[in-house]
């Protein structure tokens, strides 16, 4: 470590880390033969954007963090280098699994010795980062322990921009711009934890006023500080730099470290995360909203792109025929040609591309040198390099068509196929010889469809699989909604935290009793109460028959499951749902059906009410009023017979009370105890 | 080239492609503090070699961002220059040899005979082995650095000619040139000026406020007023981004709106100009040398919905053709559109209107 006082000064070397590797599998087969953060957005290379970004931002130093085909990044860096400002390290490390693999790696070789700004290798934005920088040092001047500040934009809930399956929760503090809490959210709610959020409550005594945010796009532009990569080797089991570290050091009473935020407004952020991130991305691209970084800047050294009206961008080496038409926002890259009567709508065409006469292409992303024979349609797909479709081909929507991938004649693809050309060992591929399938990629054809289990060693197998589905190119919600229903009329995953509530009451017991035994704490329970909507009423309804269907009447004492027992344990429990004089009639009301519909055997259903009873008013939880006005109500004269049987059994004690009204006796205990007995 | 001027090249590309250095008199600095580094720090001997490097850096400057026509414009003045210092020491070394042959005026291009004659004649005369030129040549260029510093004291001087008593002046965007105009005539005259406040840029409502302080009476309209109101203006004073080989202006958008009002009412429209900013080239369609921006001003990126169905463009500048212009003040004067050719050819070398490499 430096000495200290280096570290606080701002005149430093900026230094930057990128994660090059996205650590996941949504652009297979692609990704299986060339990295992540090489694919061409808008026909340059994703990482491109991010280096730039991170030249504007006044970046001197950048270290890249790669894994997967680190030899092709590395190349690619070391040819950047040469045109840029800045000192670019590639650091290769083939173990590492997940961002916290790489802060681990990076507080092991103590590369950074100051604040840095901590980027994915897909980020494309225009944002200028000097206002941050600003912030974060000088609240790190009056701070040590605001460790991070991450960067977030505004948009809302249904922008294009927004990755559906990676939504995220924040509470923020707009006043000390101070992030409290952090959740992630899934597309697809189908357990119980994804649908609940758990919060400490000191946040609300420490913060008076808060935002919990669903309209945040988190770019994962963070700046952090020394102490981050540290904090990751300490904590071995984070992985993930949102759900893990953010989350974690939020909900630590330990470190007591803080994260801070800021919100960015007029300017662009986003991050290729899946394939229907980089659809949208690219159209932001095209409509230019991340100007200055738009396809006409000619980013890439040696580009000549033009701007045209209609958002079409071509090459000077174009060769468009004459009575080919080329619609709106369209990019065309070097020395391709088109052909007659092709008509090109929202896509883009990379380097020395032939496109045939009568070919459509729509919403298409075709990288370079594809070869696209007469009359083909290809809609709403990413078409990789050196692929050839010949004649009369249509590729459906959401197709990945990975390098060297050929289709036969006539073929139709089917929507959301994933074609590859590499042979079913994978990587080396020089062994293992290509099986063309015929059925996919036609009787001429070379290729095979991939399906997503190979390889592919899934960590958490539990992952519904339709939330990777929601990240696939052009992914249409109505259809995922649609299938969802026909595959299962249980809970629809679209319905409102209402509906936890219709659940609770098809099955209260298992619900309740897996709550209220995890929760003896009243406070969570009322958390419980007031996430759910529900009142004081409906919960004595749940909690009640919840205790009550602990007590088993043939028990022994001892065992742990006599009414005793178990009363004496939860009974102080049921004591927090009930307050006033009518709460406590309801909840004499509630005690009485519970029993009789609980047990079937008036016998045990009696076993268990009258200690039941008893031990309310024992601790006062059920006064003296509430149990007479019980008793002498309809509502409790009426009912099923168990009900009515159950109420006779409260008649002794009854008289008991009216008696007592008038004389205040000290042989209570007594005449109880043989009460008791008696039963 | 060597290394130490190969990379200031890079740097300034990287900023000029990265957008952090815009605007014309910005752009046009720099570039000429580029250039005197190259000419300096650089071994040439010979004429061709010295254009040869020189077009191969401008070339690079104008890649990064083609729109700012400045750096092209710069870039042409020095080749300029150094055809002219060369030309110049072709002739006393031929005069002091054979001084019977002086038939043939190598001077300036300064008759409408040699402008014909000497596009075609090729660039054989400069591959001879230069004298001692290198400091004539800087000195020239230097010469061009003092013009640039002095641009804005030229053009103000002749304020007072161009703006009367009571007059309601009306202008749009914020330009300097047109700041100090105004401030200048404002010493000695009283009027009144209507600024378009410029949309979606705001930039005339800065402008309002600077001449405001300066104790200008001002008025800001929004740019759908500008015609309604045009009947009571006087004239109509414009700044530029940059004015083409016809005449015709790269200036912010909203200048041809206010330009063709003013021509439906017969006001004249003055434009006032460095003369960096008069480029050589012909806009072949209405949309070269344009700028178009991100849609986030003119349509939010929050909305979400709205912005996948609508296409927002958000050009920076509008092309306004010469018919509308009537007079051009520049540093050396005031010009009509029709003027404008007799000032290139007395700025540029016809050789140098593109950079491919020379033969």
């Amino acid at each position: 470590m430096p000495p200290k006082e280096k570290v606080e000064s701002t005149e430093q070397v900026l230094q930057a880390v990128i994660l090059a590797d996205s650590f996941d599998e949504r652009f297979q087969p692609i990704t299986l033969e060339t990295a992540r953060c090489l694919l061409p957005l808008c026909n340059v290379p994703l990482i491109s954007y991010t280096f730039e970004f991170l030249a504007v931002a006044g970046v001197q130093e950048v270290f890249v963090f790669c894994c997967s085909h680190s030899d092709k990044v590395k190349a690619f860096v070391k040819n950047y280098e040469k045109t840029s400002n800045m000192k670019i390290n590639t650091i290769v490390s083939q173990e590492l699994m997940s961002v916290g693999d790489a802060m681990r790696e990076l507080d092991a070789k103590q590369l950074i010795d100051t604040d840095f700004i901590l980027v994915t290798g897909d980020v494309v934005s225009n944002m200028k980062l000097d206002q941050v920088l600003e912030e974060h040092r000088a609240r790190r001047q009056a701070d040590k322990s605001a460790i991070m500040t991450m960067v977030l934009k505004k948009a809302s809930p249904q922008h294009r921009s927004r990755s559906v399956g990676d939504g995220s929760l924040f509470v923020l503090d707009q006043g000390s711009k101070e992030c409290l809490h952090y959740q992630p959210v899934k597309a697809f709610k189908s357990t119980r934890e994804d649908r609940r959020m758990t919060m400490n409550m000191e946040i609300f005594d420490k913060h008076p006023e808060v935002q919990i945010r669903n309209d945040l796009i988190d770019c994962q532009v963070d700046i952090c500080s020394v102490e981050v990569p540290a904090l990751f080797t300490e904590n071995f089991d984070y992985q993930d730099i949102r759900a893990d570290f953010v989350h974690g050091i939020l909900t630590s009473d330990l470190l007591g470290k803080t994260i801070h935020f800021h919100e960015v407004t007029d300017v662009y952020a986003a991050r290729v995360r899946s394939t229907q991130m980089y659809d949208a991305v690219s159209k932001d691209i095209i409509s230019r909203w991340t100007f200055p970084m738009v396809p006409d800047s000619n980013l890439q050294v040696g580009d000549c792109y033009e701007y045209r009206r209609g958002l079409v961008y071509k090459e000077k080496s174009v060769v468009l025929s004459r009575t080919c038409v080329v619609e709106e926002k369209v990019v065309i890259g070097a020395n391709t040609q088109i052909a007659e009567r092709a008509v090109l709508s929202n896509c883009v065409i990379g380097k020395n591309c032939i496109i045939g006469a009568n070919v459509k292409i729509d919403n298409a992303y075709i990288w370079d040198n594809v070869e696209i024979k007469d009359n083909c349609v290809v809609q709403h797909s990413i078409i990789a390099n050196n692929a050839v479709l010949e004649q009369g081909v249509t590729i459906n929507k959401g197709c990945l068509i990975s390098f060297k991938v050929t289709v036969g004649a006539n073929t139709t693809v089917p929507a959301y196929s994933r074609l590859t050309a590499l042979a079913e060992g994978e990587e080396d591929d020089s062994d293992a010889e290509l099986i063309s399938d015929p059925a996919v990629v036609g009787a001429t054809g070379r290729g095979r469809s991939f399906t997503e289990a190979e390889g592919s060693d899934d960590e958490d197998e539990e992952e519904d699989p339709k939330n990777k589905q929601v990240n696939m190119l052009a992914f249409d919600m109505s259809e995922l909604l649609l299938a969802a229903r026909e595959q299962e009329n249980s809970a629809s995953d679209f319905e409102s935290e209402a509906s936890d509530l219709e659940e609770d009451q098809i099955s209260p017991e298992e619900e309740l009793d897996r709550e209220v035994a995890a929760t003896l704490d009243p406070l969570e329970l009322n958390t419980l109460r007031m996430a759910t909507f529900s009142n004081f009423l409906e919960m004595r309804k749940r909690v009640i028959p919840g205790v009550l269907k602990h007590i088993d009447p043939v028990a022994k004492p001892g065992s742990g499951k006599t009414a005793k027992e178990i009363l004496s344990r939860w009974g102080p429990l049921v004591g927090k749902m009930i307050h006033d004089v009518d709460d406590q009639i309801d909840g004499a009301h509630v005690l009485h059906r519970a029993c009789a519909s609980l047990f079937q055997d008036v016998a045990q259903a009696q076993k268990v009410f009258a200690p039941a009873l008893r031990y309310f008013y024992d601790e006062d939880i059920l006064e003296e009023d509430a149990i007479l006005e019980w008793y002498h109500s309809k509502r409790s004269q009426q009912g099923t017979d168990t009900e009515k049987k159950l109420r006779e059994v409260a008649t002794p004690m009854i008289q008991y009370l009216e008696q007592s009204d008038s004389d205040e006796s000290d042989e209570d205990d007594d005449e109880e105890e043989d009460d008791e007995d008696s039963e | 080239m060597s290394k130490g001027t190969n990379d200031l090249v890079d740097n300034l590309v990287a900023k000029l492609k990265r957008r952090q250095l815009v605007g014309s008199s910005a752009v046009a600095q720099a570039t000429l503090k580029l250039l005197i580094v190259v000419i300096s720090k650089n071994n040439w001997s010979k004429a061709n070699d010295l254009l040869n490097l020189v077009r191969s850096v401008g070339q690079k400057l104008i890649e990064a961002n083609p729109t700012e026509l400045a750096i092209g414009n710069i870039v042409r003045r020095v080749l300029h220059v150094i055809r002219e210092e060369f030309r110049d020491a072709e002739a006393s070394s031929t005069s002091i040899e054979n001084s019977e042959f002086q038939s043939a005026p190598l001077t300036t291009s300064s008759s409408m005979y040699n402008l014909l004659s000497e596009t075609g004649s090729g660039d054989k005369e400069y591959a001879h082995a230069s004298s001692n030129l290198r400091s004539d040549i800087i000195q020239e260029v230097r010469d061009i650095r003092i013009e640039l510093d002095t641009i804005y004291e030229n053009i103000k001087n002749q304020a007072t000619n161009h703006i009367h008593s009571n007059e309601i002046i009306m202008t749009i965007g914020r330009s300097r040139t047109v700041e100090e105009f105004l401030k200048m005539a404002s010493n000695k005259r009283k009027f009144h000026v209507l600024v378009a406040e410029t949309a979606p840029s705001y930039l005339g409502q800065q402008m309002a406020l600077e001449l405001s302080n300066a104790g200008i009476e001002t008025t800001v309209i929004p740019d759908s007023a500008v015609f309604a109101v045009m009947s009571r203006v006087n004239k109509v004073i414009l700044g530029t981004h940059a004015v083409l080989a016809n005449g015709g202006l790269v200036a912010i958008s909203g200048t041809h709106m206010m330009a063709a009002a003013a021509k439906h009412h017969s006001i004249p429209v003055v434009v006032c100009t460095g003369l960096y900013k008069l480029s050589p080239l012909y806009p072949h369609d209405e949309d070269s040398f344009n700028v178009v921006m991100n849609p986030d001003a003119v349509l939010g990126f929050e909305e979400g919905e709205l912005m996948e169905k609508v296409t927002v463009t958000n050009p920076y500048y509008d092309y306004v053709s010469p018919n509308f212009v009537n007079l051009f003040i520049t540093n050396q004067g005031g010009h009509p559109p029709s003027y404008l050719y007799r000032l290139i050819v007395e700025n540029y070398d016809p050789n140098d209107h593109t950079f491919d490499p020379l033969a």
